[in-house]
């Protein structure tokens, strides 16, 4: 039975790798700098709704304000880069060891709540943080910041002619994202996280310590969506208060992880890969007038999941197993 | 016999209501204590303060030589206080095994050990054809064994089962008796709360009768069930009269 066990595990690890690996060489042969574009973006939000998935999904905490830690990520990157030449790798970790700080410190009077009330906290806490930055003069207030562009160079993370930099960074990202859940989900952390979701009694009375649970989950999950943030600010050149922390990331981080298996450890990378690319094409073909159409069609893709598969895109997978061993 | 627990003249209130009042009990290494007594006794809200979901409103609690009265319920498992849930609490995502998982990694951190201890206790309770299943999927006398085997992995000195007996078949009761006894075997004390009489006297070494939040007699289960106080807090004085 352990010997099952560990196979999966293995095999789970090998199929990633090899995903991976086709990742790695796709951009050879798709030069189009439009859906190389489209690809960044995808692994970006794969990588997002992955760290989301370790608070909302393992630990059963729903947030709607995690476009605040992208944000955060965004800013400290950015501002660090401008004002005092640091370099964009030591920001975005900076950004993402005071995303998990903010994470932690908010999480200290929020993880009291349960439920609807938890989740309602998460979208105010980031909208007042988004007033904040919108009025902050030292980080441009609604202007934002203006990354000037210099060089082409891995050392400033800046490259103007070739996306291929951004969507190797990008891929990276979402490969540790997803082995940091892979390695979470067989660990302490990882049983005590379900356990935490799914009755916080019941784990109490086995020792779990809830709250330094919840804890430990808000502060991974910040991390890596603020490194995240990071990479955007630097992808994009140019940020403001509402484009790196409006309400649209907080969903656009949801979504993927609803609609391919909330709490699952491929639900992200499924749900991204699908509606990602959806969005951005439903975008330019309509064109500047469509704005808002892209969310009728996450709408749409949501009530047609909760109607028919509420665990998750993932589940047709697992379903379809079952079907052949029997 | 040493004294593993020991509740020294605890009394709770819940804003006016006084579900227990002055109540003293102990339990040895090694006893099968049963805590019985009518609807609306008390014994609910002795087990919930001894497993650390209330502090009591006065009153200490001694568990192993010390003063846990203040600590929170994690700390009372780790301290060795294993407990079940009247109202089944399954981890109903998880599967049977990752349950039992969850109990054992109180006692350690290497995933190998806890899930061969998780496998282990899955034998102990009947449930290892089952390991695999998700939780969900269990029938209810399933999930009831589920909750002993959760506990169980924790290593417990003390178990706490509440009403694990209740609301079973007769063949299903006397499986659950046979394990409670097994589970003593191996030297875990156990203090079980059960509402119906039949069912935990052949099994207990001593019965405690709460009654109105107090203690009202205690001693050997033959002893109890003739006591004219238990019959008529049971059944009312009209019977105590005729017994």
């Amino acid at each position: 039975m352990d010997q099952l066990f560990v196979q999966r595990r293995r095999r789970e690890l090998l199929l990633a790798a090899c995903l991976a690996s086709v990742a790695t060489i796709v951009p050879l042969f798709v030069k189009d700098v439009y859906v190389q574009n489209i690809m960044i973006l995808t692994l970006m939000y794969a990588a997002l709704s992955q760290s989301w998935n370790i608070l909302s999904g393992y630990c059963g905490q729903i947030s709607l304000g995690h476009a605040l830690y992208f944000g955060l990520g965004a800013y400290t990157t950015a501002l660090l880069f401008t004002k005092f030449g640091v370099l964009p790798w030591f920001g975005m970790v900076a950004g993402g060891v005071i995303s998990a700080a903010i994470a932690m410190a908010l999480g200290y009077p929020c993880f009291r709540l349960r439920g609807h009330y938890f989740v309602i906290a998460t979208i105010v806490i980031a909208e007042i943080a988004l007033l904040l930055f919108q009025n902050w003069d030292y980080a441009g207030a609604a202007l934002g910041i203006d990354i000037p562009v210099r060089r082409d160079s891995w050392l400033t993370f800046q490259f103007a002619r070739s996306k291929l930099p951004y969507f190797y960074f990008a891929l990276a990202l979402a490969a540790v994202a997803w082995f940091v859940t892979w390695w979470l989900e067989d660990s302490k952390w990882g049983y005590w996280w379900r356990a935490v979701k799914d009755n916080p009694d019941a784990a109490e009375s086995l020792g779990v310590v809830v709250f330094n649970s919840k804890m430990g989950a808000a502060a991974v999950s910040a991390f890596l969506v603020a490194v995240g943030g990071g990479f955007y600010a630097q992808f994009v050149s140019y940020i403001d208060p509402e484009s790196v922390m409006g309400f649209q990331f907080s969903l656009l981080m949801a979504l993927p992880a609803v609609l391919g298996g909330i709490g699952t450890l491929w639900g992200p990378m499924l749900g991204a890969v699908i509606l990602i690319p959806l969005t951005e094409l439903t975008r330019s073909f309509i064109g500047g007038s469509g704005r808002g159409v892209d969310l009728i069609v996450y709408g749409t893709l949501i009530v047609l999941i909760s109607l028919a598969r509420p665990q998750g895109l993932v589940g047709l997978f697992s379903r379809a197993k079952k079907a052949v061993a029997r | 016999m040493t004294v593993l627990l020991e509740t020294r003249s605890v009394t709770q209130r819940f804003s006016g209501l006084v579900a227990n009042s002055d109540v003293s009990i102990s339990v040895g290494r090694g006893e099968i204590v049963g805590l019985i007594g009518p609807n609306g006794a008390g014994k609910s809200t002795l087990f919930n303060l001894i497993a650390g979901v209330y502090r009591p409103s006065e009153g200490s609690i001694w568990f192993d030589g010390e003063d846990i009265t203040r600590l929170p319920a994690a700390e009372r498992c780790r301290r060795g206080i294993g407990r079940t849930f009247q109202v089944v609490k399954s981890f109903e995502t998880m599967s049977v095994i990752d349950n039992v998982i969850v109990g054992a990694l109180v006692r350690t951190t290497h995933m190998r050990d806890a899930r061969r201890k998780a496998h282990e206790v899955l034998g102990f309770t009947g449930l290892a054809a089952r390991a695999d299943v998700p939780a969900s999927d269990l029938v209810p006398a399933e999930k009831r064994r589920l909750e002993v085997a959760r506990a169980l992995a924790t290593s417990p000195k003390l178990l706490l089962l509440d009403e694990v007996l209740t609301g079973l078949t007769p063949a299903e009761a006397q499986t659950g008796v046979e394990l409670v006894r097994r589970v003593r075997e191996t030297g875990v004390t156990v203090l079980m709360v059960e509402h119906v009489m039949e069912i935990v006297m052949p099994l207990v070494d001593r019965a405690i009768v709460l009654d109105l939040g107090k203690v009202l007699v205690e001693g050997k289960p033959s002893d109890v069930v003739r006591n004219p106080k238990v019959i008529t807090a049971y059944l009312g004085d009209r019977h105590a009269v005729s017994a």
